[in-house]
C-alpha cells in the first residue's frame, strides 16, 4: 500500500493516446469559457479528467504539456505555471486511485486538495514573477488593499492568488467529474491502467500490445 | 502539420538556419538570466540583445503584434498596485488627493516587468523561427522518448480539431434552443451542455487512434532511426555550452555580491 503506488501504472498505448486528448480538452474548456465569457480560466478540466481516469502519470504529463503549449504559442507567462499543471494532474492522478470522486466527501476532498495544490504552489511564483500579484485586476485589488493595511505580502499574494482559485477550480472539479460519469462504463474500465491491490475488484484489463 | 497553432514564420534567417537545440538554450538561458540580473540596467540588456535578435530573425512586427496584447494589461496593473502599495515605499513621487505614488514601488514594477518583457520575447523569439516538429525531433535526436513526441505532435494537431469541434458543438446545441447569452448563471449553465459532448466524442476517438498506432509499430522497444539531421557545428555546440554556463555562473556572481 501507499501512495506511491499510485504512480506503478501500465503506460499502455491507450494511456499515451489519451495525454493529447486531455490536452486538447484544457484548451477546449478554456476556449468554451471565453466564448461563454466567464470570468474563469477552467483550463485544467484535462488535466484532472486525465488525472481521475488514467492516473498521476497522464494527468501530470497533460497539464505539464499544456503549459509548454501555450506558452510557446499564445501566452509565455504560462511556462512557469506548468509545475503548477504538472502537480494539479498528479494530485488528481492520486486522488483518482483512491476513488476519491466516487463518494461525496471525496470530491469535496479532491476539490480542496486542488484548490491548495494550485493557490500554495502559484504564490511563490506570483511573488517572483509579478511581485506578489496574481495578474488578475479582482485578485489584485484585494492584494493592494491588503498590503495598504499593513498584511505580510505572502498571506496577502496567496489571497489574491486563492480569491481566482476558488471559483475556478470549483467549476474545474464539478465539470470534470459530471464527464467522469458521463463516460460509457467500458470506457471508464478501459482507461483503468494502474495495479489495484488488496480486496478491491480490478477493473477489465486495458487492451495493451 | 499543426499549422492552426504553430507561430513558425518561414525565413532564411541566421536563427531560423540554426540547430533547434541552439535555440532552445538561448531562449532558457536569456529567461534565467533576466530574472537573475540584479538591476534595471542589466533586464534592460539583456532585453535589447534580445530585441536585436527578433530584428535579425525580421519577425520584429509579429511580435510587437502579439507580445503587446500580453505586456501591456500586465505592465498596467503591476505599474498600478506596487506604486500604491508595495511594503518598501516610502519616497513619494507624486499625490492626487489621498492617493500617493511612490518611487520604489515603480522602480520594483518596473523591474518586474521588463522580466516579463524579456521571457515573453525570448520566447516568442523561439516560436516564430522554429518549426513545433523540429523541436520534438530535435529532443527525439538527443534522447527524449519517442512516445513524448508523439504527445506533443499529436497535441499540436488534435488542438485545432477539437477548437473546430466546440464551434460546431455550439451551433449544433443553440439551434436545439441552449442559451449561450444573457445574464452570468445563464451563461455558466451552458458551459456542461457544450463541453460534455466534446469531451465524450474525442475521449471515445482515442481507442481507434490508439489501435491504429499499434498496427503500426508505436509500442515495439527498438531503436528509431532520425528523419532527418539537423545542421550543427561546432560554433553553435560552443555558443550552447557558454550560454548554458552563463546560467550558474550568474548565480555564483550573485552570491558574491553582484549588484
Amino acid at each position: 500500500m501507499g501512495i506511491l503506488n499510485a504512480f506503478k501504472v501500465r503506460m499502455n498505448t491507450l494511456a499515451i493516446v489519451l495525454i493529447p486528448v486531455c490536452i486538447a480538452i484544457d484548451w477546449a474548456g478554456h476556449a468554451v469559457a471565453s466564448t461563454l465569457k466567464l470570468p474563469l480560466f477552467l483550463d485544467s478540466i484535462g488535466t484532472v479528467l486525465g488525472g481521475l481516469l488514467a492516473g498521476p502519470w497522464v494527468g501530470g504529463l497533460a497539464g505539464l504539456i499544456t503549459n509548454f503549449i501555450s506558452s510557446g504559442t499564445v501566452d509565455p507567462i504560462a511556462a512557469p505555471y506548468s509545475v503548477i499543471s504538472l502537480a494539479i494532474g498528479i494530485a488528481a492522478g492520486i486522488a483518482g486511485y483512491y476513488g476519491w470522486h466516487k463518494t461525496w466527501p471525496g470530491r469535496v476532498a479532491l476539490y480542496i486538495l486542488i484548490v491548495l495544490v494550485a493557490s500554495i504552489g502559484s504564490t511563490p511564483l506570483n511573488m517572483g514573477l509579478y511581485g506578489g500579484q496574481s495578474g488578475l485586476p479582482f485578485g489584485d485589488s484585494l492584494y493592494a488593499g491588503m498590503v495598504k493595511g499593513g498584511w505580510p505580502t505572502w498571506l496577502a499574494s496567496y489571497i489574491d492568488e486563492a480569491s481566482g482559485d476558488i471559483p475556478d477550480k470549483l467549476i474545474t472539479v464539478v465539470v470534470a467529474i459530471v464527464i467522469f460519469f458521463g463516460l460509457p462504463n467500458r470506457y471508464r474500465a478501459l482507461f483503468s491502467v494502474w495495479r489495484r491491490t488488496g480486496d478491491e475488484k480490478a477493473p477489465a484489463p486495458a487492451p495493451s500490445v | 502539420m499543426a499549422g492552426g497553432l504553430s507561430l513558425y514564420q518561414e525565413g532564411a534567417s541566421l536563427l531560423h538556419r540554426a540547430h533547434p537545440l541552439t535555440k532552445g538554450v538561448l531562449m532558457l538561458s536569456a529567461i534565467a538570466l533576466a530574472f537573475i540580473a540584479p538591476s534595471l540596467y542589466w533586464i534592460l540588456g539583456i532585453a535589447l540583445i534580445l530585441l536585436i535578435l527578433v530584428i535579425v530573425a525580421g519577425v520584429l512586427r509579429r511580435l510587437i503584434a502579439v507580445a503587446l496584447a500580453l505586456l501591456l494589461p500586465i505592465t498596467v496593473l503591476l505599474l498600478a498596485v506596487q506604486g500604491f502599495a508595495n511594503p518598501a515605499n516610502h519616497t513619494v513621487l507624486f499625490a492626487i488627493g489621498p492617493v500617493v505614488y511612490y518611487t520604489e514601488g515603480l522602480y520594483i514594477a518596473a523591474i518586474a516587468s521588463l522580466r516579463i518583457t524579456c521571457l515573453v520575447v525570448a520566447t516568442f523569439l523561439f516560436s516564430f523561427t522554429t518549426r513545433p516538429a523540429d523541436i520534438t525531433e530535435a529532443l527525439m535526436q538527443r534522447g527524449l522518448s519517442p512516445a513524448m513526441g508523439y504527445v506533443v505532435q499529436s497535441a499540436l494537431q488534435i488542438i485545432p480539431q477539437t477548437l473546430d469541434m466546440a464551434v460546431r458543438i455550439q451551433d449544433a446545441q443553440r439551434s436545439r434552443g441552449l442559451e449561450t447569452g444573457g445574464s452570468l448563471p445563464k451563461r455558466a449553465r451552458a458551459y456542461i451542455p457544450l463541453m460534455l459532448p466534446l469531451v465524450l466524442s474525442s475521449l471515445v476517438a482515442t481507442q481507434e487512434r490508439a489501435m491504429a498506432l499499434e498496427v503500426r509499430g508505436f509500442g515495439l522497444p527498438v531503436k528509431r532511426t532520425n528523419r532527418y539531421e539537423f545542421a550543427d557545428n561546432a560554433i553553435q555546440r560552443i555558443t550552447r555550452w557558454a550560454l548554458a554556463l552563463a546560467v550558474p555562473a550568474a548565480i555564483v556572481a550573485r552570491f558574491v555580491g553582484w549588484r
